[in-house]
């Protein structure tokens, strides 16, 4: 066992000694958890752009219009030319833009009826369906407030100078906007975090996990291409001491890097109680020395680092694939059961059993039961392809 | 020739239809330097291997120090140490890494294994580049190294795959009088090699292998002997008449 932890610690002091090896693994699950941060870590409540095509210029409603659409915490707003709208709807940049036909300003004021244009590609998107109900609500409050104007002139005795009553119904306007009558409050229920943490942050883990699979693999391939292999193998080292050695360096290599992305998600996204995180910890730890040995297994047979990499990808894909990390598959069809041979289905089952079902490690018996069978099976499993494959022994 | 340390009885391996060996036979005395000469792909390097361990032969055995191939391979493994032909080394670690690695890998404590390892490379004129990374030296010194590894553990007996292609002439030089200090301390060397001038100086009995079987077997000067005056014939054209002027590119 001394030679195979010998073994270990030299392909961690190798890794160790490569900085440029070290900074990038260790920046790796930083890198995926930003990526994971910018997917689900945003506001919780929407917030879009609207794009506007004003053709009214300096008119008053329009000019009123952008305001309050400026006004709105949900929306940012974006002023766009008829040609580059025209260019980013065609180029699908953009799926809705709003625009404020020339003359809009003058029809309201004259009393008559005017209108906005809504240009869109197909139904506008699901941001744009939002625009376009947030600036209809900011088009009828406009169109409210023109109502009261227009009957307070009708009921308001004569002599009183038409712009004094439009300037006091202005300010009654406007406090009513600051204070409106009925108000609307949002209240989040539950935890504010988003549910795509807890659908996806499984198979965004388990999925980095299975980046073991190819550097097990290649410590095995690097080790023939150096003719380290065959020198190891005329020394007293055995070849399952060279495999465990080789095992417990990639399983330590990818739990670290693992270690990184569980801390991160769990401190951001607060998806794991003290206890829950530990749990996680075991669950990763199993499933990396899960692939850590189908690594292994692929490090045996392979003869080239080519070839590795590429047996590495497919069964990473088809595990991938397979195991839920991207889609759920329908139970009972043909992929779900092929899924049964994936690790991923496994290993996401655990961790969403324990992250969405607050499930503890007693009621995961069968997931990672698995996962350890494939380890001990996966261990014996390579050491024999080894010997059965020329050149081992 | 002392007493035997290495019999090898009629090992045979094919690789798919390709004899690459073919029934070869012989045997290396205590304290011998044996050479193993041959053109490419005459079987010297597939012999090595299977002395070494690393290739079971399809039939035959080898016993080295008393221990059997076939039945205690593990034991002779504690006898040997292998130096072969391509370099065999850690590049991205330093030269005393390298030797203190395979020193525990052939059993030696840390301790044992570092003053070992200090012990090989003053040895091959390195000590002072012991930190220095593998993948910084020059082809010579990375062939010092690879000897230098061969000889953790103080191995009985040492297979060395053509130790001195490709180097310059002063690494050579040292090579050269490792080997001799070696075989002065009681070392049995197997030594395979394309130089005829350096088998001629450093074997005390040198077999000459071409198509996976033996075709001579003597000192060097019995070789010498069978073509003409040994003294005035050279084992190069004792080579060349055996195993022909055509060119062997395999």
């Amino acid at each position: 066992m001394s030679k195979a932890i010998i073994v270990a610690l030299r392909e961690v002091r190798t890794y160790l000694q490569d900085k440029a090896d070290l900074a990038f693994s260790l920046l790796l699950p930083i890198g995926i958890f930003a990526l994971m941060y910018g997917a689900f870590g945003g506001q919780d409540l929407f917030h879009g752009t609207a794009y506007i095509v004003n053709e009214d210029g300096n008119g008053k409603f329009a000019t009123m219009l952008l305001e309050r659409l400026e006004a709105l915490e949900s929306l940012d707003v974006e002023q766009l030319t008829p040609a580059e709208a025209d260019r980013k709807l065609n180029r699908s940049d953009l799926r809705m833009v709003v625009i404020i036909p020339e003359g809009f300003s003058d029809s309201l004021t004259a009393g008559k009826t005017a209108s906005l244009v809504f240009k869109q590609r197909g139904n506008g998107g699901d941001e744009g369906q939002i625009v376009a109900s947030l600036v209809r609500g900011v088009v009828e409050e406009i169109e409210q407030e023109l109502q009261v104007q227009a009957q307070v002139k009708t009921l308001a005795p004569s002599g009183i100078p038409a712009a004094r009553i439009e300037t006091t119904v202005e300010k009654f306007l406007a406090r009513d906007r600051q204070s409106p009558i009925v108000a609307i409050k949002e209240i989040p229920v539950g935890n504010s975090r988003p549910d795509p943490v807890k659908q996806f942050m499984p198979g965004i883990i388990t999925m980095f996990v299975l980046f073991a699979v190819t550097l097990t693999a290649q410590t095995i391939v690097e080790e023939r291409r150096k003719g380290t292999l065959e020198r190891l193998l005329t020394t007293r080292l055995s070849t399952g001491q060279l495999f465990i050695g080789k095992f417990l360096a990639s399983l330590g290599r990818g739990f670290v890097q693992t270690l990184i992305l569980l801390v991160l998600a769990g401190i951001v996204f607060r998806v794991f109680t003290p206890l829950s995180f530990v749990q996680a910890v075991v669950i990763a730890l199993v499933f990396a020395a899960a692939a850590g040995v189908i690594g292994l297994i692929i490090g045996s047979v392979a003869r080239t680092p080519d070839q590795a990499t590429w047996m590495a990808v497919f069964i990473t894909m088809f595990m991938t694939m397979l195991g839920g990390t991207f889609f759920t598959v329908s139970r009972g069809s043909v992929l779900y059961i092929l899924g049964k041979l994936s690790l991923n289905t496994y290993a996401n089952d655990a961790f969403k059993g324990l992250i969405v079902r607050g499930d503890s490690l007693a009621d995961m018996g069968l997931e990672l039961g698995v996962l350890i069978g494939v380890v001990a099976i996966g261990l014996v499993l390579s050491r024999v392809l080894f010997r059965a494959v020329p050149g081992g022994r | 020739m002392t007493e035997p340390f290495l019999v090898a009885q009629d090992l045979h391996k094919s690789f798919n239809d390709h004899k690459a060996v073919n029934g070869v036979s012989f045997t290396v005395g205590k304290g011998e330097i044996f050479g193993l000469l041959g053109p490419n792909g005459a079987g010297k390097t597939t012999t090595i291997r299977i002395l070494a361990t690393v290739l079971e032969a399809d039939r035959g055995d080898a016993t080295i120090g008393g221990y059997s191939l076939k039945n205690s391979p593990g034991a002779v493994r504690t006898l040997i140490g292998v130096c072969p032909q391509d370099l065999a080394l850690y590049p991205d670690l330093a030269a005393l890494d390298n030797l203190v690695f395979f020193g525990r890998m052939v059993g030696l404590s840390g301790k044992e294994a570092k003053a070992q390892a200090m012990a090989n490379l003053e040895l091959m004129g390195l000590a002072n580049r012991a930190r220095g990374k593998i993948e910084k030296f020059s082809g010579g010194m990375k062939r010092r190294i690879n000897l230098a590894i061969a000889l953790m553990g103080h191995p009985r007996l040492l297979f060395l795959d053509e130790p001195t292609v490709g180097i310059d002439p002063q690494s050579r030089h040292n090579i050269y009088e490792t080997i001799q200090g070696l075989q002065a301390n009681g070392m049995t060397i197997l030594y395979t090699t394309h130089y005829m001038e350096e088998a001629d100086r450093l074997c005390d009995r040198v077999a000459i292998m071409d198509g996976g079987q033996i075709i001579a077997l003597g000192t060097p000067r019995e070789l010498k002997g069978q073509a003409g005056d040994p003294d005035k014939t050279t084992l190069e054209s004792v080579f060349l008449n055996l195993t022909g002027h055509s060119l062997r590119d395999d």
